[in-house]
């Protein structure tokens, strides 16, 4: 029987913060790196000896890359951390110099608080810097951006309490704290399953509604595209050309979906929507009248919008009649309208069978996920208006 | 001819290193009394600057 040989420790530079010996200790354990960190920082706190450990370690193993000089790496990294250290350092300068001076209120119970607490507010500074055009581009926070505004606070608070320790201003409170801090534990401990139990559920909660989207979107495509196709191709049997572009046109329409890229020329909804619009006209040879006032760039958003009023065309094309059909769009930064309207005999929208799926998943449910709203107004013999609008 | 872009950074490191040895050579020739207290805040100036510098970029 043969046992396969240990694999070697190899430093991983790559995702290290010096030499990577802790994430190659970690990656040969198969734990997180954090931990092994938190061990070497709790040996250095306890008596130093980590750190000729670590050099030692540093030249002794072999690294698993090519790697760049640390100090060339610590360098070239453009990070909110070395923001907060360059700050930190020249507030400890500063003030280093103003004690040599003999500066009344610098003494070293001020200093050291001051240089945490200004690293802190660095940190939150820059963040709130960097912040606002992440937000612009993403609905939530990165989980970084997160971290770090709270690793800021939580320096600002640790040199404000360490502040406060030191000039002996925290024995009051402290016959309070304790004890309040010791039941916070104690009803943390008892609660902490529950909480556990809690935050799963709403993970797996949150998992299957975002399967049941994705779902409901693939749905609501396949309805629009290829469903819409194989009825156009039924009607045209007799035309084998017309059948053969139908298809041709199909096929690249499914190829650009499933690339998830867009067909060149509709990087505007205005664009997009004037296409949409000679597409279905092209199918179903029956007028539209295109009106657009304003623009703006084809985001997700918008192109869900333009997917739901390509079927308002395409069912107002198959049910209206060879009577014009308008599309009337009005754009801004803010706000997008667009309605659809015919002069055809009109339905009740309550009478709809369950089982169409056009108006329920491809119009109003689509734009209801991307946050928007759909408004059928028809009425028997009056024609049919279909309002799409996101904000 | 294409030239290569400028890292800041290195410029102000080395601006760093310039100041830095500045003071040590007047220190030398007896132009400046550079003690540990004065010499302590421009090394930890110095490295703040750089590492601003690099955040920055």
């Amino acid at each position: 029987m043969s046992s396969a040989a240990p694999l070697a420790v190899r430093r991983d530079p790559q995702h290290g913060y010096l030499g990577g010996v802790c994430a190659g200790f970690a990656a040969r354990v198969g734990i997180d790196p954090l931990l092994i960190r938190i061990g070497f920082i709790a040996a250095v706190a306890l008596g130093g000896v980590a750190i000729p450990l670590y050099a030692i370690a540093w030249v002794l193993i072999p690294s698993d890359s090519p790697e760049r000089p640390a100090f060339q790496r610590l360098l070239t990294r453009q990070d909110t951390w070395l923001v907060a250290a360059g700050m930190g350092c020249l507030t400890a300068a500063g003030l280093l110099l103003l004690r040599t001076w003999d500066v009344w209120f610098v003494n070293d119970r001020f200093l050291w608080p001051l240089v945490i607490a200004a690293t802190g507010g660095a940190l939150i500074w820059r963040q709130s810097q960097t912040a606002p055009e992440r937000v612009a581009q993403r609905a939530r926070l990165p989980r970084q951006t997160v971290n770090r505004a709270t690793a800021g606070a939580a320096l600002v608070v640790g040199g404000a309490l360490i502040f406060l320790y030191a000039n002996d201003a925290l024995a009051p409170a402290r016959d309070v704290v304790v004890p309040v801090l010791v039941i916070l534990v104690a009803v943390a401990i008892i609660l902490a399953p529950w909480w556990i139990r809690l935050v799963r559920g709403l993970a797996d909660e949150r998992a299957a509604r975002i399967r049941s989207q994705e779902r409901a979107e693939v749905a609501a495509h396949l309805h629009d595209s290829v469903l819409q196709t194989l009825a156009l191709v039924q009607k045209r049997a007799d035309d084998p050309r017309e059948v053969a572009a139908l298809a041709r046109r199909q096929e690249r329409e499914l190829r650009a979906w499933l690339n998830n890229s867009r067909p060149s020329g509709e990087e505007t909804l205005a664009s997009a929507l004037e296409a949409a619009a000679a597409e279905v006209e092209g199918d179903h040879h029956v007028p539209i009248e295109v009106v657009t006032v304003g623009d703006r760039p084809l985001d997700d958003r918008s192109a869900a919008l333009v997917a739901a009023a390509r079927e308002a065309l395409v069912n107002a094309s198959k049910f209206a009649g060879p009577e014009p059909i308008s599309l009337y769009v009005e754009a801004t930064e803010e706000r997008v309208e667009v309605f659809v309207r015919d002069r055809g005999p009109g339905f009740d929208v309550e009478e709809v069978p369950t089982d169409r799926r056009g108006v329920r998943d491809s119009i109003v449910g689509r734009m209801e996920r991307h946050g928007g709203h759909a408004t059928v107004h028809s009425t028997p013999g009056y024609g049919t208006e279909v309002e799409l609008v996101i904000e | 001819m294409r030239r290569g872009r400028v890292d800041r950074t290195l410029v102000v490191a080395g601006l760093a290193t310039i100041a830095l040895g500045a003071l040590l050579l007047l220190d030398r020739l007896g132009s400046i009394d550079l003690r540990f207290d004065y010499l302590a805040p421009a090394v930890l100036a110095a490295i703040g600057i750089v590492l601003i510098s690099a955040g920055l970029s």
